[in-house]
């Protein structure tokens, strides 16, 4: 026990010591705030930035919808004085769409738009072209066109009815959103709120991530380098990998501690203390510290058969890709935490983990039964797997050459 | 098998497939004694340290060191350094000895003494505190070499420990193992360097294609081969001389011919031989030393080994089950 502690405290005094960890650990998350922060900015100062007129050509085939176009093109510019938009009326002939068609392509006009007669009752399609595919402008434009037909629809109503007066009486009903144990609004944060399931998954993730690199690249320089032949002489391999991994989740352990942390901190000194709760912590402490084992046990597995970092990435790339299975199903998850789906994803170790952080922070209330069979399982994995990856690894760690085959792994499991 | 004896090994044979790298060795090192472990490349040697290691399992025969059956239960009194050498290139060099002494059981007080005085003797103090990557290669032998012993085991296995060194550090680990013999430490070596084994070596084993070829003490072995052997040194071509009468086996370079007579030829004949060849600087009848009748032995057995097996093929054995 005391020589795997001895390699633990190396694997962990090493890591945490080259600028990798540094910068992982912190720049990274740094980096990932900020990008987020100045995506948002961005789109902004993009929003904001002033255009030139932009040219609409209509082709009004009802005939009687100019003043309405007026009105809501002059509403739009009134409101988005830097982004104005101006309305050509086109006398409907049959060549009209085909002229207006050219002159978009040619750049003379932003957009056109062909609104048929019928098109006031909803029988036929009104015709949009624009120059380039900017949905949100395209988007725009239709709303405007399509309030103006709305508007021509109330006024020619026999007898007419007048919209402001139907608008009034369809009013938004005001909702206030509270938190059922503070009490207090939850309104306003919707998304940040939303968000928070996804922000402790990605937590567990780039951890993972994280150690796992450090285990590979470690055990690579550790074969190529040939110390591994004089750390056999002192330990056991069982000892050496128990050691290993016991260093790699003690580095987990840190990363956890500062990034959740740092989360907790900032969200309680910004007063949104509902976005990370301690039960959510302890949570995060549970799955964790089985997740890493499970994980850092199978990689110990692979870097200990391969003597190329290239050759380890390559057998570790399963593995990795089924991290990535919650990344792209957290929506579905987090939206639907107790749906069939979610339950059955649950119980798939390697991302069990992430699976139950998401449930458990989209739902506190996920039965604590599921909770403890999930754990349960990952425990029972996490104990298969180091005996398996303690096999292949006495085995792999004195191969060299080309890496093996997962088969030729299995089969060393089953040496004497 | 004597208590003495610090290692035993009983017709140990080792096989990857069809290449037999280690057949029915058997050989023995007395506890408080030097043994070389001789043989040319691919004989076995390094084959042989790993199952003494128990880093591989012999296929048949049987291994007893420090008095069990198995090297894993005595790692803390054994010293290993292995053949193909590796260092943690970003530690440095007290780090590197304080993790090799954690692993091997020392810490504290002790420890940082042991790696004090260890530097110390080995001119590497002010070496201490510098990466592992900024050593020389020199250095960096020299370092594992103290990583080995710096626990003082009453073990030490070096795996060609002289590979790569300079006269200079050669010497140095000369008198090092002559060290760690008068403290009573037992010291197996292996090299294909016959001179230094000559000189250090209580007890010598020569291994060519996996068996052994002969066992015993420098002076046993030299007198088992009666052979005289003539030097001749100066300028001119001996190569003719090789093919004299009375010659049966002979080594000739630049300036040098050495020649094996056969029994009762008289010498003087080479002589007018060679005086015919060119101008005699040294002449001179002697027995064979260590050098000339290993390079005999070997090739009578059949000087080239078979090629090592690439790694890969070899069936992967399981260690410290």
């Amino acid at each position: 026990m005391r020589k795997i502690v001895t390699v633990a405290v190396r694997e962990f005094v090493e890591t945490i010591k080259t600028k990798t960890f540094i910068i992982s650990t912190v720049f990274m998350p740094m980096l990932i705030v900020l990008i987020m922060l100045m995506t948002e900015r961005i789109a902004e100062v993009a929003e904001n930035e002033p255009q030139p007129m932009r040219t609409v050509a209509v082709i009004d085939e009802t005939g009687r919808l100019e003043p309405f176009l007026h009105s809501e093109f002059g509403t739009y510019n009134s409101e988005h004085p830097m982004r104005r938009m101006e309305i050509e009326l086109i006398p409907p002939d049959a060549a009209a769409a085909d002229h207006l068609r050219e002159r978009v392509h040619r750049g003379e006009i932003y957009a056109y738009v062909r609104v048929p007669a019928e098109a006031s009752r909803g029988e036929a399609a009104c015709e949009l072209g624009a120059q380039d595919s900017q949905i949100e402008t395209q988007r725009r434009i239709q709303r405007l066109v399509e309030s103006a037909i709305v508007s021509l629809r109330f006024a020619s109503a026999d007898p007419p009815i007048e919209r402001s007066r139907v608008e009034q009486l369809q009013a938004d009903v005001p909702f206030r959103v509270v938190d059922v144990r503070t009490g207090r609004d939850a309104t306003g944060n919707e998304l940040v709120r939303f968000m928070t399931p996804f922000a402790f998954m990605f937590l567990l993730f780039m951890g993972t991530l994280n150690i796992s690199q450090g285990l590979l690249t470690g055990l690579i320089e550790e074969k190529s380098s040939r110390v591994i032949e004089v750390l056999l002489s002192a330990v056991s391999p069982t000892q050496l990998m128990a050691g290993k991994i016991l260093g790699m989740v003690s580095i987990g352990a840190l990363l956890m501690v500062i990034w959740a942390g740092t989360g907790y901190y900032a969200a309680q000194s910004r007063g949104m203390g509902y976005l990370v709760q301690v039960y959510q912590l302890q949570y995060l402490a549970l799955y964790f510290v089985p997740g890493f084992l499970l994980m850092s046990a199978i990689l110990a597995a692979i870097g200990s058969a391969c003597n190329t970092i290239k050759d380890a990435q390559s057998l570790a790339f399963p593995v990795t890709l089924i991290t990535i299975v919650p990344m792209m199903l957290w929506w579905q998850i987090a939206m639907n935490p107790n749906s069939t789906f979610s339950i059955v994803l649950s119980y798939i170790p390697p991302i069990t983990p992430f699976i139950m952080i998401l449930r458990i922070c989209a739902d506190p209330k996920t039965p604590l039964l599921e909770i403890i069979a999930t754990l349960v399982l990952l425990w029972a994995s996490v104990g298969a797997a180091i005996w398996v990856a303690g096999r292949v690894f006495r085995v792999g760690v004195l191969m060299y050459g080309k890496a093996p085959t997962p088969a030729e792994m299995l089969r060393w499991v089953r040496y004497r | 098998m004597s208590v003495t004896d610090a290692l035993v090994l009983q017709n140990v044979t080792k096989r990857y497939g069809s290449h037999t790298a280690v057949n029915r060795l058997s050989l023995r090192a007395p506890a408080g004694e030097i043994l070389g472990f001789l043989g040319p490349n691919g004989a076995g040697k390094t084959t042989t340290i790993r199952i003494i290691m128990s880093i591989l399992y012999p296929d048949e025969g049987e291994v007893r060191i420090l008095g069990q059956p198995r090297a894993t239960d005595v790692k803390d009194r054994i010293g290993y350094l292995p053949e193909e050498r590796g260092l943690y290139r970003k530690m440095t060099v007290d780090g590197t000895l304080r993790y090799f002494g954690r692993l091997k059981g020392l810490s504290g007080k002790d420890l940082n003494t042991r790696i004090g005085a260890a530097l110390e003797r080995v001119g590497l103090a002010e070496w201490r505190r510098k990466k592992v990557e900024a050593l020389s290669k020199g250095m960096q032998q020299k370092l594992q070499f103290v990583g080995a012993v710096l626990h003082q085991p009453e073990l030490v296995i070096l795996d060609e420990p002289f590979t790569g060194l300079d006269p200079l550090n050669t010497e140095t680990l000369l008198e090092l193992m002559a060290e760690l013999r008068a403290r009573g430490a037992t010291v197996i070596f292996s090299t294909h360097q016959m001179e230094t084994a000559q000189r250090l070596c209580d007890r010598l084993v020569l291994i060519n294609r996996g068996r052994k070829l002969i066992e015993g003490s420098p002076t046993e072995i030299r007198s088992q081969f009666a052979m005289r052997m003539l030097t001749i040194e100066g300028e001119g071509d001996f190569r003719e001389l090789a093919k004299a009468p009375g010659v049966v086996g002979a080594h000739v370079s630049a300036g040098q011919a050495r020649l094996e007579l056969s029994e009762g030829f008289d010498p003087n004949e080479i002589l007018r031989r060679a005086l015919e060849s060119g101008r005699i600087a040294r002449f001179e009848v002697h027995r064979p030393d260590l050098h000339e009748i290993f390079v005999k032995l070997v090739e009578a057995d059949g000087a080239r080994p078979p090629p090592a097996p690439v790694a890969r093929a070899e069936r992967p054995e399981a260690a410290h089950a």
